[in-house]
């Protein structure tokens, strides 16, 4: 790609400010640029405050309550599933990056479909089969990235060709909604949490059916595990890794693997979502694909590999997720959907932007 | 002019001095270059001469001193200035743009043009004339660069600097990667150059080359230019005693080594195209340097013994097996470990705290199973071996880019000792590292083999090679050709590894030395 | 190598009878190769669906190849200079809405329109150059960024509504007789025109073969005294100004009608054709005439699997493979090159 890309620099290196000690001020102001779960938390409040403030303005068409956060946080869900998708790849490094992930979706919910609401297999069996299928989906990529060396955009643009093609022909371009699919609405409804549920609202089932889990899982895959290490590893310095002794391809591949997997995870979620299995699930408008790479580098995650973090990403992910919801309520009818792009296209541009400045300046963001 | 030769005078240089912050690149200076002349620049490593040329290129200010170009005094303080003057330089890797053709890369930022389009005719003329001018045989211009050979491209860059109308070119290490009949070539080249009035500076380690082409030679030694001498009458050895000044080995207490087996044997082993009969034997406790000028093979050597590219003839042997390492992983399995040369690109993972790069690679060791990192062992290990190293650090989870180079050098030194390593190799163990550093790490490395380590050093820093080892193999064109033991001089190792016995006068027949 | 002296092809600037190519050949291999293979495409589908080698299903083809391969032209630019844009689609969009709406409702006429279509794309693709060259951010990122926010303006304008009635006045860029000349359609042959404007710009211009040194590497162009930023933003302006041009053949093949899907999925079109073309997405090294032949090979796919009444979605994945195999095939001779020396 360009060489107008940044390369992290070393934090040792970067330029200080003359040497005296910071004022109150500027440490403030270089933590903020810096730790990017602090930002991130800033501009939750801040959208918070705002949106509220419309509220009670009567600005908005429906009242931005904790009652209508909560309930979108539906779409959270596999908006964040899909970033830390998008995380476990991009850090991997060598321009690392899936654009297949919404195709994959839509591939994987398809077969989904097939086998649990037109074969009537067991729902575990097909759970397991689409995450298998996925995590196949995931390395074709893998082998071709990793071990033969394609360049990564390029190669998942094709695969999203390739697999968006395959998700509408399998059924005729027609999704498919059998009564047991319809049951698995179920899976994602609003619930009351037990013993404190009276006072909070009602939160989606989905966030701790298939969220939380999630991000539990790889949040230890990543900061617990060897292969989180090794992951970071190849990040950071490929080179290095070699010369360590790390397998850098098969880390690599693994990488593409789990996204996959991730997306095929997500397939399901969104299946029992719509109460329906749509070819066009993870390809309809721009796809999803563009939304989780948003989140995951507006969540700190550096788009040249080596850093990110999965606090980054569920704070971003939510701070999306609200944002998008308060949006459309500040417009009449789906008119607010044009806004959520302008948000999200805004969003993408500064925090790129903002990654590159503090990278060169204060060597990368924590 | 100094070599008598009636030749006007193309540079001076006077009275150069440049600081980086403490430390002096170099003290003082003085240089003079006549035209049509090849002057030969010499000196060890951190000896000043890459700063000096960089100084003359424009790519940094001298701090003193003045620079005279044919006779005017001129300031260089960029290189626009440079380029201006007529100055080019040839580096070892050639920067030319591999998918352009050879006349677009010469020309490339002054294309020949006929109204809006580029006039290829005239420029594949004027590619004609340069190579003609040189004396190597015209090829198919519209190639892209990147299908030549190596001294081919080499022959393009230089070609790109006379398009330049180079007064005075600057080659750095040319005959490095070349074979002895291309070499031969950019000889012939040289001389043409010369005839036709550019000034040389030939910047090279291997000293008997110089005789075949050089006139003149200047030695720096520590920072300063110790003198010019015409080639005539000098040998290999005279060159090196004054590269070297004299420095007496420290004496070092001497160390026994216990007449063990070897612990790893090389016997005949070659790696085609890089080095070929490569015989020697570390045993346990032994530290064993391997000695040799910048493309002679010794990096190759010890990264086949670390499986980085596999030999391709002979043998290797751990404590008599015979073994085949096709990777650092497989290598490390052997019990094998190595010391990357250059830290920042094959050592350190730059933003990661020390205990992850010293864990990184031995993950295996310190986890459960195999998967669940065991943190509190790593911690351990980590804190453990930084005492042992004295790493300078208030906590082990600081990132490594904070460290100064001795101390960073120190944690990817402390990655290879997680695991105990029957073999450790040192590829430049203390490149880039400041002077205080370098003791310590010569320490760690004498109670590594205390330890029964088999140790084995490759290196081009001779000093350091003779204070550390106790037995010092020169490599020399893919080979190792001589072996020192303790209190070998300086100098003698140096014309080995320089070729000394293998002069040649500008005519071709040999000298004695 | 040795000197050659073989009797040269008719080659453009070679003025001697003798003597070397002082030039490049005008067709690579890989050209050849996409042109052997469209060809034989065309004579398999002819044979399976007799309809196929006709001027009725000939003519289409051309017509929908037009704008695709023109925006292919200023992306061929944007890869060889090592970048990429992800956002002519939704550029596609805003021009064609704008278009529509001036010849509806302001009866602007269609040079003006053009005009005014042109320089639109011309100042989004300013827009793109600008945060790239000097954003010092990866042109993914920012075109993705634009991508959402050229259709956020894009359906502003729209105001959620179609643009209906569109005047005649395109159909010299449209499906029947006034569109046409010599049996190719009016788009594609401004299309190839243009190419070959562009072509004869990056072969014979020092300003072209700067775009060159700066996908092979960005940093030694700087040193060698090329304005590497300047000719970063032209590729992005150019590539935007023909996305405005585009725009009017894409809006007269359709119906008088124009909804907001113009321009979907444009942006992945585009590049498979120029990297099935041959132009390495690494940079460096690329030309027109592939993006063309690309272009061509993809729409032949396209019109070839509705003719044959496949699932027209089918030919998503033969262009998915088809980019997979030129990149292996760029990445081949990358490494056989340098196994080479």
């Amino acid at each position: 790609m360009t060489t107008t890309a940044p390369s992290p620099s070393n934090p040792a290196e970067a330029p200080d400010n003359g040497g005296d000690a910071p004022g109150p001020l500027l440490r403030a102001w270089r933590a903020i640029l810096t730790r990017r779960e602090l930002l991130l938390v800033i501009l939750l409040v801040v959208v918070l405050v705002w949106m509220t403030a419309l509220s009670y303005g009567g600005y908005l068409t429906g009242p931005y309550d904790p009652d209508y956060l909560a309930t979108s946080l539906v779409d959270a869900v596999p908006l964040a599933m899909l970033a830390l998708a998008e995380l476990l790849v991009i850090v991997s490094g060598r321009g690392g990056i899936d654009l297949s992930i919404g195709s994959i979706v839509s591939l994987t919910g398809m077969v989904f479909g097939i086998v649990h609401g037109l074969w009537g297999w067991p729902v575990a069996a097909a759970i397991l089969l689409a995450v298998l299928v996925g995590g196949l989906l995931g390395a074709v990529n893998g082998v071709l990235i990793a071990w033969l060396g394609f360049p990564a955009l390029i190669t998942t643009l094709a695969t999203y060709y390739a697999y968006r093609s395959l998700a509408l022909v399998i059924n005729a371009q027609k999704p498919i909604s059998t009564p047991n699919i319809q049951s698995l609405y179920s899976l994602t409804g609003a619930v009351e949490i037990p013993v404190i549920g009276h006072d909070i609202p009602n939160v989606p089932l989905g966030v701790f059916t298939f969220l939380v889990p999630t991000l539990v899982v790889v949040w230890l895959l990543l900061q617990r595990t060897t292969y989180g290490r090794r992951l970071f590893a190849i990040g950071t310095n490929d080179v290095a890794a070699t010369w360590s002794g790390v397998p850098v391809a098969r880390t690599r591949l693994l990488a593409y693997v789990l996204a996959g997997v991730l997306a095929g995870v997500v397939a399901v979620y969104v299946t029992g979502q719509f109460a329906s299995a749509r070819p066009d699930a993870g390809t309809s408008g721009n796809g999803l694909a563009l939304p989780a790479i948003t989140i995951a580098v507006l969540g700190g995650v550096a788009i040249t590999g080596g850093i990110g973090r999965v606090s980054g990403v569920l704070l971003a992910a939510v701070l999306i997720t609200w944002l998008d919801a308060g949006i459309l309520l500040m417009f009449e009818g789906n008119d607010g959907t044009q806004f959520q792009l302008l948000a999200l296209g805004a969003v993408l541009v500064f925090c790129a932007l903002l990654n590159s400045f503090t990278t060169r300046r204060y060597g990368g963001t924590r | 002019m100094a070599d008598g030769s009636g030749r006007a005078q193309r540079l001076a240089m006077t009275g150069i001095a440049k600081r980086y912050g403490a430390v002096r690149a170099i003290r003082h200076a003085d240089i003079e270059v006549a035209a049509g002349s090849v002057h030969a620049l010499v000196g060890e490593n951190g000896a000043g001469k890459s700063t000096l040329i960089k100084i003359l290129s424009g790519a940094v200010t001298a701090d003193s001193g003045t620079i005279a170009f044919d006779g005017e005094p001129v300031q260089i303080t960029g290189t626009t200035d440079a380029i201006g003057l007529g100055i080019a330089t040839v580096y070892q890797e050639p920067a030319l743009f591999a998918e352009l053709s050879v006349s677009e890369n010469i020309f490339l930022g002054r294309e020949l043009r006929t109204g809006p389009r580029i006039d290829w005719a005239a420029q594949h003329a004027k590619v004609v004339e340069l190579l003609d001018l040189l004396g190597v045989p015209v090829r198919d211009a519209t190639a892209p660069v990147g299908t030549l050979s190596i001294a081919e491209q080499q022959q393009v860059s230089i070609a790109k600097a006379l398009a330049g109308d180079a007064k005075l070119l600057i080659l750095d290490e040319p005959s490095a990667i070349l074979t002895d009949s291309e070499i031969d070539v950019l000889f012939g080249v040289i001389r043409r150059l010369t005839e036709s009035g550019v000034a040389v500076v030939y910047i090279s380690h291997r000293l008997d080359e110089l005789f075949r082409i050089a006139d003149a030679v200047t030695v720096m030694r520590d920072g300063a230019t110790v003198g010019t001498y015409p080639l005539a009458g000098l040998s290999v050895r005279e060159i090196a005693e004054l590269m070297v000044g004299g420095i007496l080995n420290e004496d070092r207490p001497a160390r026994t080594v216990a007449d063990a087996p070897p612990r790893l044997e090389l016997e005949s082993l070659g790696l085609a195209g890089k080095f070929h009969d490569v015989d020697l034997a570390v045993r346990p406790g032994e530290i064993v340097g391997l000695y040799g000028l910048v493309g002679s093979g010794v990096a190759e050597i010890a990264n086949t013994v670390y499986g980085i590219e596999p030999a391709t003839s002979g043998e290797i042997r751990l404590s008599g097996k015979a073994v085949r390492p096709t990777s650092p992983r497989h290598a490390q399995r052997l019990g094998i470990a190595l010391l990357p040369a250059d830290r920042k690109r094959q050592g350190m993972f730059a933003f990661q705290p020390i205990a992850f790069n010293i864990s990184i690679g031995h993950l295996g060791v310190l986890s459960k199973f195999a998967f669940w990192v065991d943190r509190a062992g790593e911690r351990r290990v980590a804190r453990e071996l930084i005492e042992r190293l004295a790493v300078r650090t208030p906590s082990e989870r600081q990132p490594i880019g904070a460290l100064s180079g001795g101390n960073s050098q120190k944690v990817v030194l402390a990655r290879q000792l997680v695991e105990r390593p029957d073999v450790l190799v040192l590829a430049e163990p203390t490149q880039g590292v400041d002077v205080g550093a370098k003791e310590e790490i010569h320490r760690i490395i004498d109670a590594l083999a205390a330890e029964g380590t088999a140790v084995l050093v490759a290196t081009s820093d001779l000093p350091e090679a003779l204070r550390i080892a106790d037995r010092l193999l020169v490599v020399r064109g893919g080979t190792t050709i001589a072996e020192f033991g303790r209190g070998a001089s300086q100098v003698d190792v140096l014309a080995a590894a320089a070729g000394a016995g293998e002069e040649a006068a500008p005519d071709g027949s040999e000298v004695t030395a | 190598m040795t000197a050659t002296s073989s009797p040269p092809p008719r080659t453009r600037g070679a003025r001697r009878a003798r003597g070397p190519r002082v030039i490049a050949p005008l067709v690579s291999g890989q050209e050849i190769v996409l042109l052997a293979v469209i060809a034989v495409l065309w004579v398999v589908l002819g044979f399976a669906t007799p309809a196929f080698l006709t001027a009725g299903s000939l003519r289409p083809l051309f017509i929908e190849v037009a704008p695709i391969a023109l925006i292919g032209v200023g992306m061929t630019l944007v890869i060889v200079a090592a970048g990429i844009d992800v956002s002519v689609g939704s550029q596609m969009m805003v021009c064609g809405v704008i278009t529509a709406r001036l010849l509806v409702e302001a009866h602007v006429p269609l040079p003006l329109a053009a005009l005014v279509s042109v320089l639109v794309g011309a100042v989004m693709g300013a827009v793109n150059g600008v945060l790239i060259a000097w954003g010092r951010v990866h042109a993914i990122i920012i075109t993705f960024g634009t991508l959402n926010l050229f259709q956020f303006v894009g359906r502003q304008i729209f105001g959620s509504q179609t643009v209906n009635g569109i005047p005649a006045t395109l159909d010299v860029f449209g499906r029947g007789e006034p569109g046409q000349t010599l049996g190719l359609p009016h788009s594609f042959l401004l299309t190839a025109v243009i190419a070959g404007v562009v072509w004869w710009y990056l072969r014979q211009t020092p300003g072209g073969r700067h775009f060159y040194a700066i996908g092979g590497d960005a940093l030694a162009a700087e040193l060698a005294g090329i304005r590497v930023r300047r000719r970063v933003l032209l590729a992005y302006v150019v590539t935007g100004a023909l996305v405005g041009l585009a725009a009017i053949f894409t809006i007269a093949k359709g119906t008088t009608t124009l909804d907001q899907s113009i321009g979907a999925g444009e942006e992945l079109a585009v590049i498979a054709a120029v990297i099935i073309g041959g132009t390495s997405i690494m940079g460096g090294r690329g030309s027109v005439l592939g993006t063309i032949l690309g272009a061509l090979l993809v729409q032949t796919v396209t019109s070839g699997v509705t003719q044959l009444g496949w699932p027209s979605n089918l030919s998503d994945l033969f262009v998915g493979v088809f980019v997979i195999v030129a990149v292996g095939t760029d990445l081949l001779r990358q490494r056989t090159r340098r196994a080479a020396r």
